[in-house]
């Protein structure tokens, strides 16, 4: 550190300037082996471009491609969690699709039903059921409806008459916002007059009994508390981290709402919220939110395996002692009243956030302590694979909100 | 083999790699004759290689590397600009300062002055950004260049009156621009907050600088330039570029406007603020070591290689976003291969400083720009590691990038723009400073403030990344983990202030002396520090 036998110090007038030394071999060497991994990485990148593409078809259930499932493999991952796999449907509840007189009179029926979905009581041989059929429009593409279409047809009624993509996309723009059929009365007209009588429909309360001041929690809000819709969006259908609301359960709802003002269940923003809200105003969110319906916006986005989580949600996995989602929320995952929230077209990233929260610990306002449970037996992989499936149903079908219903 | 993205990419990069080896080649070859050639002029034809008894003392080694500023009366005529730049860059560092340590106190005292739109924590920070970027690092860096060019190119600024012109036409733009962030009228991208129609009045003043440089270069009384002069010329053709496409309005909008915002955002740093700092520490280390620099041909390949490869670095702050992946990975590549300019730079500088670690002990100047070449060179290792997709999921949107960048903007340029501050004005005033023993209080101050800051928000910075990328961890989570490493924040950004303001008081004692118009003659202005 001290100075070398120098005469003085530097002096004033030193111009600084360069030795003439050429760059030592290590440093050339080293970018050398820079430069080769640079280019690698880049020649890769088109690895990477060819990925993201493929990702994007799979993504995009408006494709015409879509996951490419054969109308067999598409009606046992859609219809026969509810319908049965030999069709055969479920007595009181679910109608059969073998032998039904819906599916003879062509394709463009079955097509139909699953653009718009039922709402209301329909007659099946000798039967009457009270159909909630879920609308797959925003499930499924046009070539899968029509496949599906053409598969029903072929296998239930015998006929070999196919109905295209296009013919479906058609259908689709016709349709366009018609809501669900209200009941077999409405497809018996529109289509086919030789079907059976079909039973007569009671008028829906739809939007009755819900007063003008839940109207305006919902679309204003209320002195420094924001509108629900700001964030779960008009028709309650959510987006990312923020849970769709359309057909959950009332009592749900009025429950996690109580939940977030008691500080059972935790969140900066809604436990500010439901701290505003009386007791009738949780239940009339409930009922508002149970009786509304919407398209779902949800699409696979976290990666998750789809075939893996379709083995959760609907056999579960016995070897980690995970029961199936299907067992407890419902066939086609679209809930059980009053506890058990629908999941059908939940957004991704909100179902697994919340199956981490569980693990976690952070939330646990359930007396059972049941997902905590199941949430901890499954690894991240699992979580994001039962998200993403959930994400690819058919939204929840609304309940009957008829007048007495609403009274309550 | 199909004709992919990738292998575009591919080829183009090798191509251009093979450019930048060649013209390094080329350069330094052709240099190296000239050298031979140089050597000759000083002899007669044909007397080269006859011993010349008559004047046995003058080697010419010893007169090519040797000049007499103060008679050639140099730092006179730049005098007026490089004062007033200074002034300017150091009252704008104590108020930018101000700021900075105001919003860090926000982040853990989220209730102190919230009364005002002034004064939130959006607002304060984006004024300390700017106020320190524009006001303070880019009119010190150019104070340097005004007083370094004109003795490199051995002849005085040309035009030494823009420059003050330009300085108070700076001034203006950098003041109108916190008042109207501060007043909620931005253009809304980072680094890029100042309204585009107050940046037209910064352009102009960029001008009255560019202008007498140039005219300065043009006009050189050398053969050969030497490096600092390569990283001035360049960043005062790169930066008004920059600037310029930048700031043009309504032509990018959504992910091209993130890109170009990044693009500029990461320029602004590697093409300006870090040519005016390498070059400042390529001319002060050897300038007090009263020594070389270790390799010509390293300082060619550091130079060149931060010009070819610095300008794609800026989309790495974009992995993840919704611009194509082969920009992103360019980037990443690029991010990378700058270690190979900085080795270089490194090398040349830190070669030269260990090996005459004295100097460091005895000039308290060189142990600043010392210290600010060394964190040049942590900064871009960090920089470009922190480029690469893995390390950059944990670390994107956690105050670990905010270390980064001050240890960069402030470790880096501002450490070598103080030393440069504490060894020039003396000279240009022909004061000595007045309380010697300030300077060692400021060094210490902002040395140990900045290791505070650097190794909380680092700390503080990764629990985050980490708390973020963790899904059974709710969000709040990775807010509480920073809050003890946000206090010991505070604290390194109060002491840093406190260095500031001493610094502040010290150039205003200096400067309410007067310059001595005519420096005494004997009178030698190193700082007689011996700490």
């Amino acid at each position: 550190m001290t100075r070398p036998e120098e005469p003085s110090r530097p002096g004033e007038n030193f111009e600084p300037y360069e030795e003439m030394r050429q760059i030592p071999i290590g440093v050339i060497m080293f970018a050398v082996a820079l430069a080769l991994w640079g280019g690698v990485l880049l020649y890769q990148s088109s690895y990477a471009v060819a990925v993201g593409r493929a990702d994007e078809t799979v993504l995009s259930p408006q494709s015409e491609q879509g996951l490419g499932l054969t109308g067999a493999k598409l009606f046992e991952a859609n219809c026969t969690t509810c319908h049965q796999p030999g069709g055969e449907g479920v007595e009181f509840a679910i109608p059969p699709l073998d032998k039904s007189p819906f599916l003879a009179g062509g394709p463009e029926i079955a097509a139909s039903i699953l653009l718009r979905g039922i709402d209301g009581p329909i007659r099946v041989g000798d039967e009457t059921f009270d159909g909630h059929m879920p609308s797959f429009a925003s499930a499924l593409d046009n070539a899968e409806i029509a496949r599906l279409a053409t598969y029903l047809q072929a296998r239930f009624a015998g006929r070999k008459q196919a109905i295209s993509g296009e013919r479906v996309a058609a259908l689709r723009r016709e349709i366009a916002d018609a809501g669900p059929f209200a009941g077999g009365q409405e497809i018996a007209a529109r289509f086919d007059s030789s079907l059976s009588p079909q039973p007569e429909v009671k008028p829906l309360a739809g939007g009755m009994g819900i007063s003008s001041g839940i109207l305006e929690l919902v679309n204003q809000g209320r002195g420094e508390v924001w509108s629900c819709s700001s964030c779960h969006g008009d028709r309650g259908q959510g987006a990312d981290t923020v849970p769709r609301l359309a057909g959950l359960p009332a009592d749900y709802i009025a429950k996690q709402l109580l939940d977030y003002t008691e500080g059972r269940r935790r969140n900066e923003n809604m436990e500010l919220v439901a701290r505003s809200l009386s007791e009738t105003e949780r239940e009339g969110l409930g009922r508002y939110y149970a009786s509304m319906r919407a398209a779902s916006t949800a699409r696979p986005s976290l990666g998750g395996n789809l075939e893996r989580g379709r083995e959760l949600v609907l056999s579960g996995d016995w070897s980690i002692g995970v029961p199936s989602c299907t067992s407890c929320h419902g066939p086609s995952a679209f809930g059980v009243t009053p506890g058990f929230p629908g999941l059908a077209a939940q957004h991704p990233s909100y179902t697994a956030s919340q199956l981490a929260a569980w693990v976690s610990g952070e939330r646990d306002n359930s007396r059972q302590k049941m997902m905590n449970v199941i949430a901890n037996a499954l690894n991240d992989r699992d979580r994001a694979a039962v998200a993403d499936y959930l994400a690819t149903l058919p939204p929840v079908p609304a309940p009957a909100t008829t007048a007495d219903e609403v009274k309550r | 083999m199909p004709l992919t993205v990738g292998l575009l990419l591919a080829l183009s990069f090798a191509v251009s790699l093979l450019a930048l080896a060649g013209l390094i080649w080329a350069i330094s070859n052709h240099q190296l004759k000239v050298e031979q050639e140089d050597a000759y002029t000083i002899f007669a034809e044909g007397e080269a290689g006859t011993p010349d008894v008559d004047t046995p003392k003058h080697a010419p080694e010893i007169d090519r590397n040797q000049y007499d500023v103060r008679r050639a009366g140099l730092d006179v005529v730049s005098r007026p600009a490089v004062l007033l730049l200074v002034g300017s860059g150091v009252f704008w560092l104590v108020i930018g300062s101000a700021f900075g340590l105001l919003a860090s106190l926000k982040l853990h005292l989220p209730d102190l002055l919230t009364e005002q739109a002034f004064f939130t924590f959006g607002r304060a920070r984006t004024v300390h950004l700017n106020l320190v970027a524009y006001g303070w690092l880019s009119m010190t860096g150019i104070a340097v260049a005004m007083w370094v060019a004109p003795r490199i190119f051995h002849t005085p600024l040309r035009f030494a009156r823009l420059p003050v012109v330009g300085a108070i036409l700076w001034n203006i733009g950098v003041a109108s621009g916190a008042v109207a962030i501060a007043n909620g009228w931005t253009d809304g991208e980072e680094w890029l907050e100042i309204p585009w129609q107050i940046d037209i009045l910064l352009a102009v003043a960029g001008a009255f600088f560019v202008v007498p440089l140039l005219a300065t270069a043009a006009r050189r009384d050398v053969d050969h330039i030497y490096v600092t002069g390569w990283y001035y010329l360049a960043a005062l053709c790169w930066f008004p570029i920059l600037f310029a496409i930048a700031n043009i309005p309504y032509i990018h909008s959504g992910a091209q406007e993130a890109t170009v915002n990044w693009w500029f955002a990461h320029n602004v740093l590697g093409l300006w603020l870090t040519p005016l700092g390498v070059g400042a520490a390529y001319y002060f280390i050897p300038k007090i070591i009263g020594k070389p620099i270790y390799s010509y041909s390293l300082s060619l390949l550091g130079f060149w290689g931060l010009a070819l490869f610095y300008s794609q670095v800026g989309m790495h702050h974009l992995i993840g976003g919704p611009v194509p992946t082969w920009v992103v990975t360019l980037s990443i590549v690029h991010s990378v291969m700058m270690f190979i300019p900085v080795i270089a730079v490194a090398i040349n500088q830190h070669v030269l400083v260990a090996r005459n670690l004295w100097a460091v002990k005895e000039s308290l100047p060189l142990r600043f720009i010392a210290f600010g070449a060394l964190m040049y060179t942590l900064a871009s290792f960090q920089g470009s590691i922190e480029a690469l997709r893995s390390v950059n999921s944990v670390t994107h949107f956690t105050h670990y990038t905010v270390g980064h960048a001050h240890l960069g903007a402030y470790g880096f340029v501002s450490l070598i723009m103080f030393g440069a501050i504490y060894y020039m004005l003396p000279r240009t005033t022909g004061r000595a400073w007045p309380w010697p023993r300030a300077i060692a209080w400021h060094f210490w101050l902002v040395v140990v403030g900045f290791t505070i800051y650097f190794v909380s928000l680092t700390a503080g910075g990764l629990l985050q990344g980490f708390a973020m990328l963790d899904a059974t961890r709710p969000f709040a989570d990775s807010v509480r983990v920073t809050l003890v490493y946000l206090e010991w924040r505070s604290v390194g950004g109060a002491l840093m202030t406190a260095g500031h303001l001493l610094l502040g008081i010290h150039v205003l004692a200096l400067l309410a002396r007067g310059p001595a118009w005519v420096p005494q003659t004997g009178y030698h202005p190193e700082p007689a520090v011996e700490s």
